[in-house]
């Protein structure tokens, strides 16, 4: 584990990205961050802006229109970023796979590190997803 | 209960008359009637337009105008069919009710029905890039279809 990636996941700061969802997942990560689940005492905190995040949560099936601000977003973004997946919809498309507006899953977009499905994920799901995805960094 | 009323009111710009149940009746206009139509559901009897939906029927495109009566309950549909498969065109109502504005914007990206009067007819919710004439709510909607993954099992084994 070097210094960076030790750095990194002490506080991971998240920054939440909503491309289209139907609030359901949002909900579930606000409940991760309020008082209940509150993530905030592992260091995790949700960021305004995403020039100051590490992580992107992205929940909703990615459409044609919120592509094209995903990826600005995600180039904004300082590199180390890693990218989670929130819900079922931008894992696989979800039932909007047919959809006239979908264009690909979020992974063949951009690359995915944690994959948390669910419809939508508990919060604990959540909390598990980023414990993996802190192994995952930790033990490169 | 108005809808005695507004039936005699309307005498002559309308067919059939439908009442579904005692708060929700179904009638169709001409679509050159639509805004006199209208004036006098605004005007006369203060009802507000709650909606506007439409459905590609396959030969003909089918408007329904939602109107409330607040103080009665009642609901009036007002059905407008556009039989013309290129180039459907119908009377704005935004001159009289500023927020069909978005709801006609929609009704245009979706089904390629032209507004008359309309100010500004752009997409509301489809990206701008989206390719002219191909309206993904018709019938004849042409999309690319992506194989799914069970799919690609299928042909394998």
């Amino acid at each position: 584990m070097g210094l960076k990636e030790k750095i990194i996941t002490k506080s991971l700061w998240v920054y939440h990205v909503s491309a289209g969802s139907c609030n359901n997942c949002d909900i579930e990560i606000l409940d991760c961050l309020t008082p209940r689940f509150d993530i905030e005492r592992f260091g995790m905190q949700l960021v305004g802006s995403v020039r100051h995040a590490d992580v992107l949560l992205v929940t909703g099936a990615m459409n044609k229109k919120s592509l094209k601000r995903f990826k600005r977003v995600y180039e904004q973004a300082p590199k180390p970023c890693f990218v989670v997946a929130v819900g079922t919809c931008p894992c696989s498309q979800h039932m909007f796979r047919p959809s006239y507006s979908m264009e690909a899953p979020l992974d063949e977009i951009i690359p995915v590190d944690v994959y948390i499905p669910g419809c939508p994920p508990k919060p604990e799901a959540i909390i598990a997803g980023i414990v993996k995805l802190i192994e995952k960094v930790t033990k490169k | 209960m108005i809808k005695d009323e507004v039936k005699k009111k309307l005498e002559g710009k309308f067919k059939d008359w439908f009442v579904k149940n005692p708060r929700r009746i179904y009638f169709t206009i001409d679509k050159s009637n639509l805004r006199s139509v209208a004036e006098v559901l605004y005007k006369d009897f203060k009802m507000r337009l709650s909606t506007v939906s439409g459905v590609d029927n396959g030969d003909n495109f089918e408007l329904i105008y939602h109107f409330g009566s607040d103080k009665t309950g009642e609901l009036f549909n007002v059905r407008v069919f556009v039989y013309e498969r290129h180039n459907p065109e119908v009377d704005s109502l935004v001159p009289m009710f500023r927020a069909t504005e978005w709801v006609e914007r929609e009704i245009h990206e979706m089904l390629g029905i032209k507004f008359i009067g309309h100010p500004d007819l752009k997409h509301l919710l489809l990206d701008h890039d989206w390719p002219e004439g191909n309206y993904p709510l018709r019938k004849t909607c042409i999309l690319e279809k992506k194989p799914y993954p069970q799919d690609k099992e299928d042909e394998n084994g």
